[in-house]
This record gives C-alpha cells, structure tokens and sequence, in this order.
C-alpha cells in the first residue's frame, strides 16, 4: 500500500534571487541562467535547476548540484543585468508527494490546488499555517516543492506533524 | 476578503498589508510644508469606492492599487500603482 | 413504552446505551440525544435561564432553546449542547443544567415568586444601591445565579484542524432544495461542495411521509447523496454547518468530525473549520417552525409542530400519548395526521382560522375522534409536565382539553441569518408573512424553503433553477433534471398575538432561552425601545444559541403591535456569525499554547538551549535573554556577571534577529539618501556608516547600519522589531514613489547568522578564530567590514559596536550558523569568553545611550534622541519637511539625558513620570518620562535614559521619578545619556 504521504528535505540546495534590472525584460537573463525564465507566476526547470517567479523581474534560482559560492558566480555573470542575493541559508526545502500531499496542503494553504488550477510548473508565493512558503508542483503524481524560511522550520515540522495525523481516507487522491 | 493581486492572481486579504489611499501624491522635493501636510495627513475618507495601496508581504512582495467600496468591501480591481511592471 | 414498535430511520439493531443525571438508558443508532429522551419518556430537560422554569424539549433542531445538557465529563465536558443536535453514541452521559439540588427540586425556581422585578431591562433597574453592596454581594450573587452550564476549567483536551476548499458552487444545505441544486450542478460538472449539517441527507424529507420521485423521500435523499459522493467533481461534507458569510465569497463551516464517537481516534481532530471559496452559492437551509405565543407556552410537554413530526416520523418516539394540535399555518395539520397514523390519539386541533387546509385531513381526523376546532385558540396550559390546555372557541366559550402534548404551529421563518452578515437586511413578505433575503451577499441566492417556497414539489423545482443559473453564470451547458415532489398545502395565516390578559393567564415566552415573555416586549416599548434593535438589546431577545430563529419574528410583530407599526416597518435584527455556537477551540485550530503563533529561532538556538540559556518572545522570535550559571540566585546575577565579563574579557551574542536587506543597483545610492536622515551615498566601499529612517510625518521609524560592500550593494540593517516594516518602507519608496530609479531590493534576514563577539579580547578571539583575517586595527578599523572565505561560504566581518566596546560582527549564511557559534566559543574557551543574551546586550548599550525600541516609539524625532545633527540639510529625505514642523523642532521638547538616582540603591524604573521637586503629581507638572532603566554593574548602581523637557540644558539639575503604580518616588540627577566612556575610546581601540 502506498505511503500517503512522503516529505523529507532536499539536501542543500544552492538557492539565490535574482532581480532583474530596470528595463531589463526576462528573455535577456535565460541564456546566463540556462533555462526559460517565466514571466508571470509559475516555475521553469532545467535539469537540476528550478527558478521560481516571485514577482514581476524576481525570480527565486534553485539548483540542487550548485557548488560552492553559488550566488557568487550568478552574480557574475548576470553583472549589469541583474542583482543577485544569496539566499542559501534563509530556506529549507522539501519534497512533497502521495496520495495525500495535496489534501496536506489544503489545510494550511488559502490556494486551490486542484488541477484545474495548479498543475506541474505553477508556483505560488503564499502562507501554509501563517508560515511564508514558496511552493511549486514538479510532477502530476503530484510531487511539490515547499521552500520554507528556515527559522520557521520548528514550527514548520510541528505543524506537518499534527496535521498529517488527521489525514484520512478522504484526504487521499482527493 | 480577497484581494485581486495583478502577479499572483487573487489571495486572502491576510498575506497582505494595508496602507490606504492611493490618490494622493507625494509633493516634490522642495515643496511647501502645507502641501506635505496635506499629502501625510488630509483624506478624503469616501463613503464608496476608493483606490488604495496594499502591500503583498507574503506574496510577490510587491505594492499594488486596489478599489475597494468602503460601505459594501467589494473588491472590484487590483492593479500596478504605475506603469505595467 | 413511547418508543413506536416499528418504523423510524433508526438503526434497531445497534441499541446503546447512555445516561442522563445519571439515570440508564437506552437508544438506537441514528437516535440523537433528545429523541432518545422522548423514547424514554423523559420530559424534564433543564430549567430556565432566569426564572428557572422546568423545561422540556421543545423542538428537533439546531435552534433548540431548552434542552441544553452538558455533555461528557472530565475535561472534555461540554456545557450548554443542545441535545436535538448530538448524536446519540454508546456511553454517552449528559447531565441538565442550571439547577440545584436537582433538576425536579431546583431552588432557584424561587425566582418565579420575583418574576414582577426580573422582567426585562431588571439589571439597570437593580442592584444599584447602595454603591458599596455591588463589590461584595450582589456581584457574587449574581455570578452564582447567572449564566447556564459550567465549564470544566481544564484545558480543553481535543485536537482542532482548519481545511480550505474551493469550488464553482457551495450548497449550504442537504435537504430537498439543496441535493436537487447540487445534483444539477454535479451533473453538469461543475465543483461542488455540498455542506449538510445533519449526518444524513435529506432535510425535511427525514421527518416528513413525503415521496420524491415515487419513492419515500428519505430513501430519495440516500439515493441523491450517494450519486453525489461518487462524482469526482463533489465535495460532500457531512455534520458540517456553515457558520459565516465572509467579503470576497468566502465561507466559513465547522465539520463535526469526531463529536458522534466516544472520543476522536489519536490524532483526530475533534471539529474542522473549514474556510471555503466559492464562486457562487446557494442557500438551501430550510425554514424554522415559528411557536405560538400563549399562555405556559413554554411547559415541559409544548413542542413545535414539526418536532412532533420529526419525532413520530424519523426516530419512531412519541412525545406524549394525548396530543392537542394548536397551528395557524396548514403544515400543523400534517403533525396532526402524523399523530394519528402512530396510534397517537388528537383531542383536538385548534386552528384560528376558519377554513381548514383539505377535506381529507379533516374527515381522517374526525374519523379518528379528534375535535375539530376553527376560530378557536389556545390561551392556557397547565402541569408541567403538560396536563391540560385552556381554548378560546369561536363563540366566546373557554373549553379545558386533558392531554399530555401540545403540538404547535405558527407558521415559517426561512433561515436566511447568513444572508445577512455581510450586512444587508431581510425584506417583510406579506404574501408568506415572513421575512425573505432581499440584498443577498454577492454569490449566494436562496432556494426552497429558504426562499419562501415551502412546498416540496416547489422546493426541489426552486433548487434546480438555481443551480441551472449558476451553470449558465459560469457558462456551463446544464441539462435541467426534474425531482417529481408532491406541492402539499403550504399556506398560513399568522396570529401573532395571545388576547387573553396576562392577568388571567401564565407567562407567554416570545425567547424561551432568555426568558423573554410577550409583556417583557410590550415593556420595552413602553420604555421607549421602539427600534428592534433597541428591543433585542434591552430584553435580550433573540440573544440566546438560536440568534433568534425561533423568537425573533414573533417579538418582532409584538413590537410592532406595541407601537403601531405593520412589520415592514419594524424590521428584524441580523444574525451574526457563527450562526450557531462554535467552540472557540475550532477556530484556533492547531494554533494553541505554545504554537498560538509560529515560532522563529535562530541558527544558533539549539547551541543557546544546550548552555540552558532563558529564552525571551522578540516579536515571532525566540532569543536568548540570559544564560544561568549554577549557583547564581537570579536574573540580575547572571546579567550582571556577562555585562562584567563582556567589558572586562570578551562576550559573544546572537544578534541574527535585526532585519537585514540587499539593497542593489545603479540607484541604490540616491534610494538610500533619499530614506535615511544621513547621505549613505558618500559611504566608501568596506564601511559602515550609522543612519536613521524617518516617517513621513517626521517621527523616527528606525535605526540601523549600512554598510557598502559595493558600488552598486549596501546592506541595510533593522532593528529587530521594524524589520518587516522597514522592508515594505523600501519597496514603497522604489516601487510607488521613485519606480525611475534602477534599485533591486531583497530582504535576507534569514539568510544570514550574526554574532555580535564584544569586549577588550574580542580582536585576539578573532584572530584565533579566523586565522586567515588580518584583524589589527589598521586592517579593520572602526566601522570597516571584510569578507573573507570560511567554511566553504563567505564570512562577513564588520566593526560594528552596539555595547561600547571593542566589538565585531560577524555573519555567515545560516546553514553555517550553528557550527560558527560553536567553532566562536571553542576558540573562546582561552580567552573566557561569555556568551550573553538581550539583557545583558540592552544594559550595556542603556550605559552607553544608544537609542533602542523604547526610544524609538513613534512619538519620538531625531532631534529628540539627540541625532539632531544628523539630519543633513543637503539633500531631501522622507519625513525631512514634517520634523521641520514647529512643534518638532521646539528645545521644550521632552529629550533624551541621562538619570542617576540619588540614592544608589533606589531603582528607577522605565514608564515612571519625571516632576520638578516638590511639584504636584498632575498632568500639568509632568515634564516627561523614563524610557529605559538598568541596573549598572559597570557604574555599581542603577541608571536611566528619560525623555525630559529641555533635557540637554538641565544636567545636573535633580527631579523626581513618579510610579505610582510600582512603588514610591525616587529623586534623580539629570546627567549626559551616556554613562560609559564619552569619548568613545574603547571601540575605536
């Protein structure tokens, strides 16, 4: 029998915003960056590569095999293109999925998530239980991606914990 | 109450920041302290539709104009403050 | 036995077993509470809020005013359930309330004897006089006296959760009406929530011998509620009733979870809020039975009509054997034939109308030996229980009935309460004499009963037709079905009014759980509460769990007869949410206790919990406050040994709470001179510079450092508390105000771990620590930053002092923090390095007169806090033409110095007033306050900070600190606000 649900860190991820600057339209920093930055919400992948739409010309870059200094050498080269701010250590993310990640979700989060509104490739900005999250959907399964600040993770856990306890049949492949 | 975010589509009024009126200007630099008085203080206060700014603090972080009926709350458009960003 | 041999949706052959003030009994699965008290034979629920009145069930709702029990024990004890709305479980133990010694014997039934003094609007006619009575007597007694049901003053003991939903189409409602429109709209795809508040479907359908479709109409509901569960596209949630009506068509509703078990299984929550977005909605909720206002019409054994339906029908229980029917409107009959067909013998049915609703219902009821009565009227009941009723013919002549039931009947409220919570106020029908949703929120309409159609076949037609609209709204193709539904007669004429003078008969009750009788409403409109809310206020109708439902419309005509008014224009009162009593637990859902609000810790909290550090609530933060070493007796030991340490040796603090913010761009120079009191635009590359922020109105919003780490990259700090205000300040300013200038600006509060290392030995910490960093003072002097490589990341290294000390600080990217704090203390165990917390971080920066948050409280400027030359007169910044204000810029102003007592070893504490010597303690002497108070353990005696009018040119000067709050007053040497080292020599060391 399936797992209802399965969440567990990705480890260290390199994570960095990047802001593009005045004038500068999205297209311009695709080839630095090595993916198809989105313009409006919504999540691109490239590999082990993620960029998140935070804002009109913000977008949160992920990489799950950065090495070292990541936001370091994106600054570099997006110089005179875009700002980069390292934000390796203000999140932990996890990975979300089975047959009830969504209906875990739906108790915290004011977002619908289903289908016909969320799908693989959108992402949202928003709060689950009042904590700020980044939350992006990798696959139909459907596999999530929650970026959470860290100094939030105690609570973060706490509540998945509760919450998970209360998941029933209902809840699953809802 | 939901609030019609132009980036993240609409969100509960809770992941944002009020401020209010968005009508009035900032005086330029150099202006008289009656305008500035004016411009921090004085508010028209409508009993209808008003346009104001609401900041998305646990969106897309970003400032943005809503209209809002202060007698009914219905929220009927969410938009740049400026130009298209 | 007055349990029905057969028939009844109940489950016979699953009995269970409860108790009632402890006496045994039994029911049946399906039972709830008070049907299984009706089986029983039990009449006797509880007494009465005011005058203690025994009291029976009156109706089989939600809008049950009497039969509230607390149900459970221990801490799970629940006062003031409804028993109509509990489902009977096995073990299941209730007990009555608002009675001593006992429910039969109750003393506080003597209140009845008061009954002149306690109408309505008593308590600001009473308890007045004398003044000094209040405190001692008449507030205790009251407190005894007062309310209904007692908690169990434990914690509550079960686990709350809160779900969001979003649909196409909420149905707020599972009877006809409401599965006909969520069948509709299911079927045409769309998404569905269906919120019924009963565990089955069915509605009326459940009480009624009614046939949907040529089937009996519960077996419909089963059938309609089973094809929706399997549709994909809907949500069915049962036990769930939606309590509010929110702006932006959002809806709030509470799931009964685990209330119909024993207790919830681990880890199940006990109630679900769940808050729903809905697109549109349809409010399918029925209609209330209205009661009659006669005399004892409130005695143990007087039912609503369509309870005693519900009863007879759905749990096969009689509530009597020898039933008097009393109803204005055609439904009452229906009970009547219901009684009949159950062996129940009808007396009589005391119609005031003339004409009765069929020729059929009269002939079965003669046939059956009822009386029938038309022009006639109840004007009295005896017994109570019930033995006896007293009718008023048609002729005049007064006729006494024996029977052990009245059945009555006063017509329909549709239950729109949350039609009007956004604010919008029902609208009088005098066509069904009722009051119908006019304005409704944006979204929602009401079908069936809801609407004013009472009838079945009209009800299920009226639930399609609005679910077809809102398929054609949202520009779905949908197929109308038809429910085939009998149109029984469904008219009534409402009498509102008892004629019989109250002197010749009991209390008629208008809200029976407040106690409120027909004379309590014509009081208050002697009285002048002519406005119904005014009405509702004073008499407290329509105040009770119902809100209403089953008072509010006869108070309302009542009223209106009082002062001559038709009901249109006297309106009714709105319902407000919740709609029905809500335990508040299910709105705190996991949110309680130590998890009320989300906890944020630092990267080095668990090193801090680990040296058992005290922790302090900064905002959402957790931060170490101080650090016990064994053997010290308390707080200001430990505070006073890390400041000790600190200025003598070295001490180490977590300073990564402060708000800190990338700033970039080719603009980010002009944003930053345009924001802060001081030009940042001068700052060289690898230094910091002190600024400060203003509001636009001219008052100080914050303080903090940046520091320039390139052309075109400052990093800005905050004080820990302004953080996020700070942030929306600098998105407004290049987002709203300034959006030509080229400024990309990120907040990396979280990003970044800070350690504050202070003290004469701080320097050989760090060049121990970071081997690789050139740490003397020509490499990095006072307010230089580095960056440097340490543990695979950058490590920033700034000069930054907040104690007055020789001090750094230093930051790595969080994930790093914890092994940096430790790798800091390793290498400081040579140098007896300290750690500290906010105490001792805030004596030593009070010694020093840095301005903190008690200073900076938004009543205070720049020039206040002795920043004034800071302000630069060159350029123009936010808040620069408002400080500039008169009353800003005037010397009078209270400012900042420094106080010491004059007795060492008083205390001054921080909100006392400051008074010339000898001065009154009066507004009008008042020429400030102390903002920040300490115990120096640097000086060996206690020190302020004080806001003090004229303060800079009064050093030396004495005055006096008034607390009258905390103790006596304290005399006080006006001084310079910094106690330690002036001239600043240590830091720049």
């Amino acid at each position: 029998m399936a797992e209802p649900l399965i969440l567990h860190p990705v480890d260290r991820p390199g994570i960095a915003t990047v802001m593009a600057r005045k004038g500068v339209a999205p297209g311009t920093l695709n080839a630095a960056l090595g993916l198809s930055l989105p313009d409006g919400p919504g999540a691109a992948f490239a590999g082990s590569r993620t960029a998140i739409a935070t804002g009109p010309g913000t977008w949160l870059v992920l990489d799950d095999h950065a090495g070292a200094d990541f936001a370091g050498r994106l600054a570099e080269t997006l110089a005179g293109i875009a700002a980069v701010s390292d934000q390796s250590g203000s999140y932990l993310v996890h990975a979300l999925s089975g047959p009830a990640a969504r209906a875990l979700l739906q108790r915290g989060l004011a977002i619908d998530l289903h289908p016909d509104a969320f799908g693989p490739g959108s992402a949202a900005i928003s709060q689950i239980a009042h904590i700020g999250a980044v939350l992006w959907q990798v696959d139909d399964a459907p596999t999530y991606r929650i970026a959470v600040w860290r100094s939030y993770a105690e609570s973060f856990r706490h509540w998945v914990e509760v919450t998970a306890v209360s998941l029933d049949e209902a809840d699953q492949g809802g | 109450m939901r609030i019609p975010c132009p980036f993240c589509g609409s969100r509960d009024s809770r992941e944002f920041v009020h401020r209010g009126d968005a009508g009035p200007a900032r005086p330029a630099d150099g202006a008289d302290a009656e305008a500035m008085f004016d411009y921090v203080y004085q508010r028209a206060n409508p009993a209808g539709l008003i346009r104001e700014h609401w900041y998305h603090a646990q969106g897309c972080r970003n400032w943005i104009v809503v209209e809002r009926d202060t007698r009914s709350h219905a929220v009927s458009g969410g938009a740049w403050p400026g130009p298209a960003r | 036995m007055t349990r029905r041999a057969t028939g009844g949706l109940i489950d016979r052959a699953t009995p269970l077993h409860f108790t009632f003030d402890g006496r045994a009994l039994s029911g049946f699965a399906g039972d709830t509470l008070a049907s299984a008290l009706v089986a029983n034979g039990v009449r006797l629920i509880g007494r009465s809020f005011k005058y203690h009145r025994p009291r029976g069930i009156l109706t089989a709702g939600s809008e049950e005013p009497n039969a509230l029990v607390t149900l459970r024990t221990g801490a799970a004890a629940e006062p003031n359930t409804r028993a109509t709305t509990v489902e009977l479980f096995d073990g299941l133990a209730a007990r009555s309330q608002n009675r001593w010694p006992s429910l039969r014997f109750d003393a506080l039934a003597v209140n009845q004897l008061f009954a002149p003094l306690f109408v309505a609007g008593f308590y600001y006619k009473t308890f007045m006089w004398p003044a000094a009575f209040w405190e001692k007597l008449y507030e205790p007694l009251i407190r005894r006296a007062a309310g209904l049901g007692a908690l169990s003053m434990e914690p509550d003991p079960d686990a709350y959760d809160h779900a969001h939903a979003f649909c196409d189409l909420l149905v707020i409602g599972g009877g006809p009406a409401g599965l006909a429109a969520a069948l509709t709209a299911g079927r045409a795809g769309l998404r569905v929530v269906l919120a019924n508040d009963d565990p089955r479907a069915g509605g009326r359908l459940l009480a009624e011998n009614a046939v949907v479709d040529d089937v009996p109409g519960h077996e419909w509901a089963g059938t309609a509620i089973a094809e929706l569960a399997g549709m994909a596209n809907v949500r069915v949630l049962a036990r769930t009733a939606v309590i509010g009506v929110y702006d932006g068509c959002e809806y709030a509703a509470v799931e009964r979870v685990a209330d119909h078990l024993p207790s919830p299984v681990s880890g199940q929550p006990r109630q679900r809020l769940w808050k729903i977005v809905a697109t549109r909605a349809i409010l399918a909720t029925g209609a209330t039975e209205r009661p009659l206002v006669f005399g004892g019409n409130d005695r143990p054994g007087v039912m609503t009509a369509s309870a005693v339906s519900t009863y007879v029908n759905r749990f096969a229980a009689l509530p009597g054997r020898r039933a008097v029917v009393t109803t204005t409107s055609d439904s009452g009959w229906q009970t009547a034939l219901d009684l009949v067909k159950a062996g129940v013998t009808v007396v009589a049915i005391v119609d005031p109308r003339r004409i009765a609703p069929t020729h059929h219902a009269v002939t079965t009821l003669i046939r059956s030996g009822t009386e029938i009565m038309l022009g006639a009227r109840i004007s009295d009941v005896f017994g109570s229980p019930v033995r006896k009723v007293e009718v008023v013919k048609s002729n005049g002549q007064v006729r006494r009935l024996a029977c052990d039931l009245v059945a009555m009947a006063g017509g329909w409220n549709p239950a729109i309460g949350l039609g009007g919570h956004l604010g919008a106020r029902p609208q009088w029908s005098a066509e069904k004499h009722c009051f119908l949703l006019d304005e409704a929120p944006p979204g929602l309409a009401a079908a069936g009963a809801a609407a004013g159609k009472f009838s079945l076949g009209k009800a299920l037609a009226d639930g399609v037709a609005q679910a077809v609209e809102v398929c054609a709204a949202l520009g779905r193709d949908c197929p109308p079905p038809h429910f085939a539904g009998h149109d029984e007669p469904a008219d009534g004429t409402p009498f509102w009014h008892n004629a019989t003078p109250l002197a010749m008969r009991g209390k008629a009750f208008v809200d029976f759980q407040h106690d409120v009788t027909d004379s309590d409403v014509a009081l208050a409109a002697r009285e002048g509460f002519t406005s119904v809310e005014h009405m509702k206020r004073y008499t407290t109708l329509g105040m009770a769990t119902d809100q209403g439902r089953l008072s509010q419309l006869n108070g309302h005509a009542l009223l209106a007869a009082a002062t001559g008014r038709a009901i249109a224009e006297v309106g009714t009162i709105l319902s407000r949410a919740p709609w029905q009593p809500v335990a508040i637990g299910v709105m705190a859902g996991a949110h309680r206790g130590a998890h009320f609000r989300p906890e944020r810790r630092t990267a080095g909290h668990d090193w801090a919990a680990e040296q058992g550090a005290t922790f302090v609530d900064a905002g959402l933060w957790k931060r170490a406050q101080w650090f016990a070493r064994p053997g010290e007796s308390d707080w200001l030991e430990t505070v006073n040994r890390e400041v000790t340490m600190t200025r003598q040796g070295v001490g180490i603090c977590d300073v990564s709470t402060l708000g800190k913010i990338d700033l970039m761009g080719p603009d980010a120079a002009v944003l930053l001179d345009r924001l802060y009191i001081n030009t940042m635009s001068t700052l060289p590359i690898g230094k910091a510079r002190y600024g400060v922020m203003l509001r636009e109105d001219g008052f100080v919003m914050d303080d903090g450092t940046v520091t320039r780490l390139g052309d075109e990259h400052f990093y800005v700090t905050t004080t820990t508390a302004n953080a996020a205000r700070v942030m929306q300040h600098l998105d407004f300013a290049r987002q709203v105000l300034w959006p030509e200038l080229d400024v990309q600006a990120c907040s990396v509060t979280e990003n970044w771990s800070t350690y504050a290392v202070a003290g004469p030995r701080s320097r050989a910490l760090l060049a121990a620590a970071l081997p690789g960093c050139d740490v003397a003072d020509a490499a990095l002097p006072y307010m230089a930053a580095t960056t440097l490589r340490w543990n695979g990341g950058p490590l920033r290294l700034a000069r930054l002092s907040f104690s007055g000390e020789l001090a750094y600080e230093v930051s790595v990217p969080a994930q790093h923090g914890d092994v940096l704090v430790r790798h800091l203390f390793a290498t400081g165990r040579a140098f007896d390095v300290v750690p500290y917390g906010t105490e001792a971080l805030g004596v030593m920066r009070i010694e020093k007169g840095h301005p903190a948050g008690n200073e900076l409280n938004g009543t205070t400027t720049a020039a206040d806090l002795g920043l004034g030359r800071m302000m630069s007169r060159k350029k123009d910044y936010v808040g620069r033409t408002m400080a500039g204000r008169e009353g800003l810029t005037d010397p009078a102003r209270p400012a900042l110095v420094g106080l010491v007592p004059v007795d060492r070893t008083s205390r001054i504490r921080a909100g006392g007033h400051l008074l010339p010597p000898g001065a009154a303690a009066t507004a009008a002497s008042d020429e400030g306050y102390v903002t920040s108070a300490a115990y120096s353990p640097t000086l060996g005696h206690p020190i302020a900070l004080a806001l003090l009018a004229n303060g800079p040119s009064r050093h030396g000067e004495h005055v006096i600190v008034h607390d009258p709050v905390r103790g006596a007053d304290v005399e006080a040497q006006v001084c310079p606000p910094v106690f330690l080292d002036p001239e600043g020599t240590r830091l720049r060391g």
